[in-house]
């Protein structure tokens, strides 16, 4: 579907207010998701999308219930967003069981029309995301950058556990027991073996994390492409046998070179 | 090789046509390997290409070094790992022909590279057909291979008949997965193998061996906590099959599979309390085992352990805290574990000390003795006699009073031994008395126990033995050397904590090891020890012994048993009596015994703690010196010896028959090893066997025996039911689906340049480390073409413009926690136009991030603790609606990402299935992607683009403070290997990392060691 028509609105009126609210457009009232919307201010306005959580961002709102009746509805609202807005969300209450092709389908109308989709469960979950979505507008993302700031034992938790089979208790023991991570490194099968809780698998899942080398070339792309390719080029040969040579190597093109067309004489129209 | 048995040879008569495809089940134990070492070796020829998938790398060895013995040498098996050469190297290989074991996933891999030539592949061998699964990899195989090649064989094989149990006909399932359509199904009670098993029976004693009194109070006190737990669980609103919910069943591993399968669909509406009673009964159940396996003092140090870790993080296991651990019977099992081992008594009076002195006098002897290099057995033995007859030695802390309860089973083997001892000379002068040949088999006599750990203890126990004691007290030397080290580990761990509490004052612990120097001078002088440094080495010297022991029990016995304990005791002089063959090789001895006091030099000379580490390192060197000893000594066969092994797979087969024992004693009951015997006995006529089979009455263990048994016999019961009435399938050829596709949009586009377009087939490329999910297989099997590659940036290329980074729940979790999600999608965006997101909730799961809502309770909750920036959660309840959202959850993470990448797209996907439809719709109509472009994107500093990963390896590198996602790369192409890592200093770390991460990343390493040292 295509976005922009020729009878376009007039540009979004942003109320001036402070800024620091929730335009809600005036069809949404009524909607439970409201009620959920708590720790910041909304105000109705005369906006294209449903919610406007920020300068720059617009939120739609469906819940696939009603998507269901009126599968028509969702295209609309859409088409009018165009081009507005930075960041267009489209926030799908999945409220059927059957959610399995809607959000396929949204998914992929989504995915045309330069839109993220972001599913929820329950009103709650839907209301807290307007919130945060608020709240957060001019949030720098240290939340979730990587962070160094950890103690410790969590670091050593989080470091050692990401062995599969090695639990916190494990981590305990092999602390108590080697001290240091470049300990654990260092210790034998037969030491690890030894200490209570840990079978053979376990000890073996640790060795591997540690002492296999991080690269190994069994298993090389580019050789393979490479590979491929040639193949490929051959079997394109063999096909074109019949018309081309094999003294060249590149792909050959499926299109058989046209003459030139003969030059077209402006004059001799005339 | 022993022969084949007649119902062996009937099941390769069924199997062995290379036409058919066979499914086998087998009862364990009745020597699966034999069946598929012959069938393989039917196979061996270079004109057949034979792959066997699904194998444990153990099994590839094994198989392999028993067809070496069978005769197929050259080339034998060869094994295709993930080290195993190139993708070039293995196509000569696969061309070559043979038998080749293949890893599942560098199978797939060669598959749809088309490294190995399909159409050439004889068959394809099968293991562990009952873990395959429609998302299973080896389905994928099945698919991809029957897709080339529909002549092969595929021959499937498994000894799990429990196993079998997925969906409503598990058995189908399987069959259809591998495309098969026969099925032979021979369990212990089928009529052949009953013909042919019980026509010669060994002659097995039965002995039932009580517990003492202080393990039945645990035992019983253990059972309950079980019950209770159980009771809760039923109690709990979810609604669980009942009938599956029983004691005995929760005796099996597989109990916690089951009731997590129930759960999963609402796990996130279980309250944390029910997950925690799922959760402690795998606890019991471990607990339970560990009574009756671990010594006293291990047992108590593992529920000391338990104690600790529920005490010690508060703020997280606050709800799900573990409900047994308050009941009475909790503590009784704790007091009981106690008192096991010592009980604590008020300080003793003068009397008591001067008797230690003496002891210990000669002990400080014995220490000078050592240090001169003069072995001092008279001493030892008089220290024996005096030193351990119950006076108190030294080290002990006077508030303790050392109990050490055995187990009653070591001193019940100790005299099955003494009686098959006397067995064996009665024999042999009968034999002596009457001309005739050797009857077949030797006078090894086979201990079987259930783990390695076991084995070590009980090498222990019987080289220490002293049978002068009264019963019940032969194994004290050794539980008295045990209880040495643990109150030296205690020691330490309480000095540890004292740093960690101090936070890096060192005052308090310079002191303690100044007092050790102080003692340790005294004592050189002559004068008795007052500290655990003794302990130190003597813990050490312990260790050592046991890991020695350890690698003796686990390395291949060949022709006459070198594990033999006795020849082994004279290592280590001071630790065992030598019951009386030390005498064979005195210049070795001498040798050994050289060895030996030069590392206690070390450590007698080194005054303090800091030669722990030292000591370890001589540790190391002394047991390889143990092993070069045996592999040049060790092959004089004894006349009588004991070997003590544990319970292993087919292997075992093997075993029996290279060592041919005529007594065998079970020292845990286990039903496949009694298969196993019959069989040896069956293929060995002639020799006569003798078992003991020892089992703890009333115990856990008897019923969890009984129980194993009853269960395999119902499930062999349900598939021979569901054999008679199933419904044969009917495989369909998918080939001729997907050529329509592509005529399909062939002609739809006939005209002009378009053409080119439509000739390349639809296709995705898949990062390799993908591969362990299911999505690429579902992926082909949607008919798209699945182009394996190592990609630095996103998962899988749907278009040229469209890269999709996947990320399950848990995924999703941890890389927002670790922000690695971020930088992710900083590359995302970086190189592709549209870069997107996949959160892939689990299939049978529910689609809701309520479930994982409590995890990430208990992830922010340790978070919220370091930094005391978000205040803890006060309670939460079972219905997630009621939720509070004012701590950061996983949507307000996921709200900040999508503000901070505007263009990031998002793809909810219900399962994999979702995902496969969803990709196909995305790629429709648009471009394919190039996958050389796709390898090289984002990898333009990476000299090794596109090689293989180390997954494990690169994820714990990836958790080291210094390193990101941005410089791992680097690191991985400078260091091999993590432990090369661990092993630099600080410097070359710097040099890799930078100053500042550098340092970051060696102190991480590194920290620990101190607290150790000083």
């Amino acid at each position: 579907m295509s976005s922009s028509s020729s009878s376009r609105p007039a540009p979004p009126v942003v109320i001036p207010g402070s800024g620091n609210n929730i335009i809600l457009n005036p069809l949404q009232r009524g909607n439970p998701v409201l009620e959920c919307v708590r720790n910041v201010g909304k105000e109705y306005g005369d906006i294209i999308a449903d919610y406007q959580v920020g300068r720059t961002t617009g939120v739609l709102f469906l819940s696939l219930k009603y998507h269901r009746l009126h599968p028509e509805y969702i295209h609309t609202r859409i088409e009018k967003l165009a081009h507005h807005y930075t960041l267009r969300i489209l926030l799908i209450l999945s409220d059927i069981s059957e959610h399995k092709d809607p959000i396929r389908e949204l998914t992929k109308v989504c995915l045309t029309n330069n839109i993220t989709v972001v599913v929820t469960f329950s009103f709650e979950e839907a209301g807290h995301y307007l919130t945060t979505f608020k709240q957060f507008e001019y949030k720098p993302p240290n939340m979730i950058k990587e962070r160094v700031d950890k103690d410790y034992t969590s670091m050593l938790r989080t470091c050692l556990t990401s062995i599969s089979k090695v639990n916190k208790t494990d981590v305990e023991t092999l602390r108590n027991s080697f001290g240091s991570i470049a300990n654990i490194a260092k210790a034998s099968p037969e030491q690890l073996a030894n200490l209570p809780g840990f079978g053979q698998v376990k000890v073996k899942n640790i060795k591997n994390a540690f002492e296999k080398p991080f690269r190994n070339h069994a298993t090389n792309t580019l050789t393979f492409i490479a590979s491929s390719q040639s193949q490929k080029s051959m079997v394109n040969e063999h096909h074109d046998d019949e018309i081309e040579q094999r003294d060249t190597n590149v792909e050959p093109s499926y299109k058989p070179i046209r003459d030139p067309s003969p030059v077209w004489d402006i004059e001799l129209d005339l | 090789m022993s022969t084949l048995l007649p119902f062996h040879t009937s099941i390769l008569n069924e199997i062995y046509d290379p036409d058919t495809s066979d499914l086998l089940v087998l009862a364990r134990g009745l020597g699966l390997r034999r069946i598929i070492c012959t069938l393989l070796k039917i196979f061996d020829s270079p004109q057949n290409l034979v792959l066997l998938v699904n194998a444990t790398q153990e099994e590839e060895t094994e198989i392999g070094e028993e067809l070496g013995i069978m005769g197929c040498r050259k080339p034998g098996l060869r094994v295709v790992g993930y080290e195993t050469g190139t993708s070039r190297d293995r196509q000569d290989l696969y061309k070559g022909g043979g038998l080749i074991a293949v890893t599942s996933r560098i199978l797939v891999v060669d598959l749809l590279q088309n490294t190995i030539p399909t159409d050439m592949i004889t068959g394809v061998m099968v293991m562990h057909a009952e873990r395959v699964s429609p998302l299973h990899l080896v389905s994928f195989i099945t698919r991809l291979y029957r897709e080339k090649n529909t002549k092969g064989f595929l021959k499937a094989f498994s000894d799990q008949p429990e196993h079998i149990t997925s969906g409503l006909s598990p058995l189908k399932n399987i069959m259809k997965e591998l495309q098969l359509r026969r099925v032979w199904v021979y369990p212990r009670f089928h009529q052949e193998v009953k013909d042919t098993l019980e026509r010669k029976r060994a002659d097995v004693i039965e002995l039932a061996q009580n517990l003492t009194d202080n393990m039945d109070d645990i035992h019983g006190a253990i059972i309950q906590c079980m019950t209770i737990t159980l009771a809760e669980l039923r109690r709990s609103k979810v609604e669980l099959d009942l009938d599956s919910l029983n004691l005995p069943a929760a005796y099996f591993s597989s109990f916690n599979h089951i009731v997590r399968k129930q759960l999963d669909p609402i796990w996130h509406k279980v309250g944390p309390s029910t997950k925690a009673l799922v959760r402690d009964l795998g606890v019991l159940r471990r607990l339970i085992g560990y009574l009756l396996v671990y010594d006293p003092l291990q047992f108590h140090s593992f529920c000391q352990s338990l104690v600790e870790a529920a005490t010690s993080n508060n703020p997280e296991s606050g709800p799900g805290k573990s409900q047994w651990m308050l009941t009475d019977a909790a503590n009784i099992v704790f007091q009981a574990a106690k008192r096991r081992c010592f009980v604590d008594v008020p300080v003793q009076d003068q009397s008591d000390e001067e008797v230690i002195d003496l002891d210990d006098d000669d002990e400080a002897w014995d220490a000078v003795f050592e240090l001169e290099g003069r072995p001092s057995e008279i001493r030892q033995s008089t220290d024996k006699n005096k030193g351990k007859t119950g006076k108190r030695p030294k080290w002990l802390p006077k508030e303790i009073h050392p109990v050490l309860e055995e187990l009653p089973k070591w001193s019940l083997l100790a005299e099955i031994l003494q009686e098959i001892e006397g067995e064996i000379v009665r024999m042999e002068s009968t034999i002596s008395s009457r001309p005739v040949e050797d009857p077949p088999g030797t006078n090894v006599t086979l201990v079987m126990c259930s783990s390695t750990a076991t084995c070590t203890l009980l090498n222990d126990f019987l080289s220490s033995m002293d049978d002068k004691r009264p019963k019940g007290e032969w194994g004290r030397g050794m539980m008295l050397k045990k209880l040495r080290s643990w109150i030296w580990w205690e020691k330490r761990r309480k000095t540890m904590k004292e740093a960690q509490s101090a936070g890096g004052s060192g005052n308090g612990k310079k002191g303690v090891g100044g007092g050790e120097k102080l003692g340790k001078t005294v004592w050189r002088s002559g004068t008795p020890p007052a500290n655990g440094n003794e302990g130190l080495s003597e813990a050490m010297k312990k260790k050592d012994w046991e890991r020695a022991a350890q690698k003796a029990s686990r390395r291949r016995v060949r022709g006459g048993a070198p594990t033999n304990n006795s020849a082994r005791g004279s290592t280590l002089p001071r630790d065992t009596p030598v019951p009386g063959e030390s005498t064979t090789e005195p210049g070795i001895d001498q040798v050994v015994l050289d060895d030996f006091f030069s590392t206690d030099n070390v450590e007698l000379l080194s005054l303090n703690d800091d030669e722990m580490e030292l000591n370890l390192v001589t540790d190391m060197s002394t047991l390889e010196f143990a092993t070069e000893f045996d592999v040049h000594y060790g092959l004089l066969p004894p006349p009588q010896t004991v070997l003590v092994r544990a319970y292993s797979d087919d292997t075992d087969d093997r075993m029996l028959d290279e060592i041919k024992p005529r007594f065998i004693v079970m020292f845990e009951p286990c039903m496949e090893f009694v298969r196993r015997i019959e069989v040896y006995k069956c293929s060995n006529p002639g020799l006569p066997v003798r078992v003991y089979h020892m089992v703890y009455a009333n115990s856990c263990e008897e019923h969890k025996y009984l129980a194993g048994i009853r269960r395999e016999k119902d499930s062999f019961e349900r598939l021979i039911k569901e054999r008679g009435s199933m419904l044969l399938p009917i495989i369909e050829d998918q080939r001729t689906a997907e050529n329509d596709a592509i005529i399909k949009t062939i002609s739809s586009r006939l005209a002009g340049g378009r053409r080119e377009l439509n000739v390349v087939p639809s296709q995705v490329i898949v990062d390799m480390r993908e591969f362990r999910s299911t999505l690429p297989s579902l992926l082909h099997a949607s008919h798209l073409l699945v182009i394996p590659a190592t990609l630095t940036v996103g998962d899988y290329i749907l278009t040229p413009e469209i890269c999709v980074e996947r990320k399950s729940l848990s995924d999703l979790v941890s890389s927002f926690n670790s922000g690695r999600l971020y930088t992710q999608c900083e590359l995302m965006s970086v190189h592709y136009k549209i870069p997107v997101l996949l959160i892939e909730f689990d299939e049978d799961k529910a689609f809701s991030f309520e479930a994982l809502l409590t995890k990430i309770i208990s992830d922010l909750k340790s978070y919220a603790k370091t930094t005391n920036r978000y205040p803890p959660k006060k309670k939460t309840t079972g219905n997630p609606a009621e939720h509070d959202y004012t701590s950061p959850t996983i949507q307000s993470k996921l709200a900040l990402l999508v503000l901070s990448f505007p263009r990031l797209r998002i793809i909810w996907s219900s399962s994999p299935y979702a995902t496969a439809d969803i990709f196909n719709d995305l790629k429709k109509d648009r471009a394919e992607p190039d996958p050389v472009k796709a390898v090289a994107t984002g990898a333009e500093e990476d000299p090794e683009a596109g090689a293989g990963v180390n997954a494990a390896a690169e994820e714990l590198l990836r958790s080291f403070p210094g390193i990101t996602v941005k410089n791992v790369k680097h690191v991985m192409s400078k260091v091999q290997n993590v432990r090369e890592l661990c092993e630099m200093d600080l410097v070359g770390v710097q040099g890799i990392l930078g100053t500042e991460p550098g340092k970051a990343c060696y102190d991480f390493l590194h920290r620990g060691e101190g607290a150790f040292r000083r």
